[in-house]
């Protein structure tokens, strides 16, 4: 039936099947590997328009808390033009927690990359979320709210698709306010094999009119060791107006 | 390649990108003004979120205390820091964005070392990195 070639084929083949089963399951050839350090991708000088951000979506909160949201944004606005800012999370080393960590002014991301799980490292602030690939989400009241939530993940063909529930209400993007219904999907793909693209939709049936979407946009660094960032010497302090000083020595 | 590409991108973004989500606001220093000094080093500290270099500064006959706000040690390592590039006692000339209240403070924008070096504070901010230093992440 088979011709000696075809045996010495099918042996290989069969030896390979047995090989992988032997250190547990065989590699995908189709799961793209998003494994290292990833760094913004800006528009630009150089930049290939092709593989830059689009455009992020209008921030539009629900009637009755938009007049809010805008005065908050536009006092801080104010206090910054001052230049007495007004405190913020990362001003006072308190992590900036998801989705904001994904992208900190140009510190660079790292996906480390496991058939069952992707940890992601920011290197501010050294801040870790968790994907979990295969299990399936729990109800968001399961969830105790902290900085990253809960995260899962599933491959839709060469897209990882994330869904997060669980983020703590003092952890939010763009001061926008949210409440323990808020839900977050990440479409992450490589769109060309070294640029890497975020798209994060933020939903939240209370507060938002529409849904926020933005998309990050990354560079693969190749070799990049990351950093260690521990907030250990913050001279960054509030005084007593409410105001960010900095903290000045006598000598 | 792809490091030295990204470094490149980053030394040419203003320093106003990256403040948007920095650590905190600048808000802090007088962007409008420069202030030269030159000193004595008494501490440089390679700490998170930002690195500071301790000046004393004689003026008039006595001596001022100044701290010099840098970023921190990835941002700085981008423009070609070292972390043992300063010891105390070293001399040291520094040019920095003030504090807006007039305390002896500021936001580095380069320093020359005494060994003729002149070294930035990352994107945007003075010289960018030799060409060696411009990329931490190649091996």
């Amino acid at each position: 039936m088979f011709s000696i070639k075809g045996r010495s084929v099918l042996l290989f083949l069969m030896c390979l099947g047995v090989a992988y089963a032997a250190v547990g399951q065989a590699p995908s050839t189709t799961t793209p590997d998003l494994n290292g350090a990833w760094g913004p991708y800006r528009g630009g000088r150089g930049a290939d328009p092709r593989f830059t951000a689009p455009p992020a979506s209008p921030i539009v909160l629900k009637a009755q808390y938009a007049k809010a949201w805008e005065e908050r944004r536009a006092a801080a606005t104010a206090a910054t033009q001052r230049g007495e800012p007004l405190p913020t999370n990362g001003a006072l080393c308190v992590p900036y927690g998801f989705p904001t960590m994904m992208s900190v002014a140009v510190y660079p991301v790292e996906f480390v990359q496991t058939a069952k799980q992707i940890n992601v490292i920011s290197e501010a602030f050294s801040e870790v979320r968790r994907i979990y690939l295969g299990k399936p989400q729990l109800p968001a009241d399961e969830v105790p709210p902290g900085y990253y939530g809960r995260s899962v993940g599933r491959w839709e063909g060469d897209t990882l698709v994330v869904d997060t529930v669980g983020i703590r209400e003092n952890v939010q993007y763009q001061v926008v306010p949210h409440s323990d219904q808020m839900r977050i999907t990440e479409r992450i793909r490589l769109v060309a094999p070294n640029i890497l693209h975020d798209q994060i939709t933020i939903e939240d049936p209370v507060y938002l009119e529409k849904p926020i979407v933005y998309t990050l946009a990354y560079q693969r660094l190749q070799n990049y060791e990351m950093v260690e960032f521990v907030c250990d010497n913050n001279r960054e302090f509030v005084d007593e107006k409410g105001v960010v000083r900095m903290k000045v020595r006598e000598k | 390649m792809f490091a030295s590409k990204w470094t490149a991108r980053c030394l040419g973004l203003v320093f106003v990108t990256m403040i948007a989500t920095a650590h905190h606001s600048f808000a802090i220093f007088d962007t409008a003004k420069t202030t030269k000094l030159s000193g004595t080093v008494t501490a440089f500290e390679w700490t998170n979120p930002h690195a500071y270099i301790e000046i004393d500064v004689a003026e008039n006959g006595s001596t001022k205390h100044w701290s010099v706000e840098m970023g921190s040690p990835s941002i700085l390592m981008q423009s070609g820091w070292k972390y043992k590039d300063l010891k105390s006692g070293d001399k040291i000339t520094v040019t920095l964005n003030p504090l807006r209240n007039g305390q002896n403070g500021g936001l580095l924008i380069q320093a020359t070392l005494a060994d003729g070096r002149v070294l930035g504070n990352g994107p945007g901010r003075g010289p960018t990195a030799p060409a060696a230093a411009a990329t931490p992440a190649a091996k």
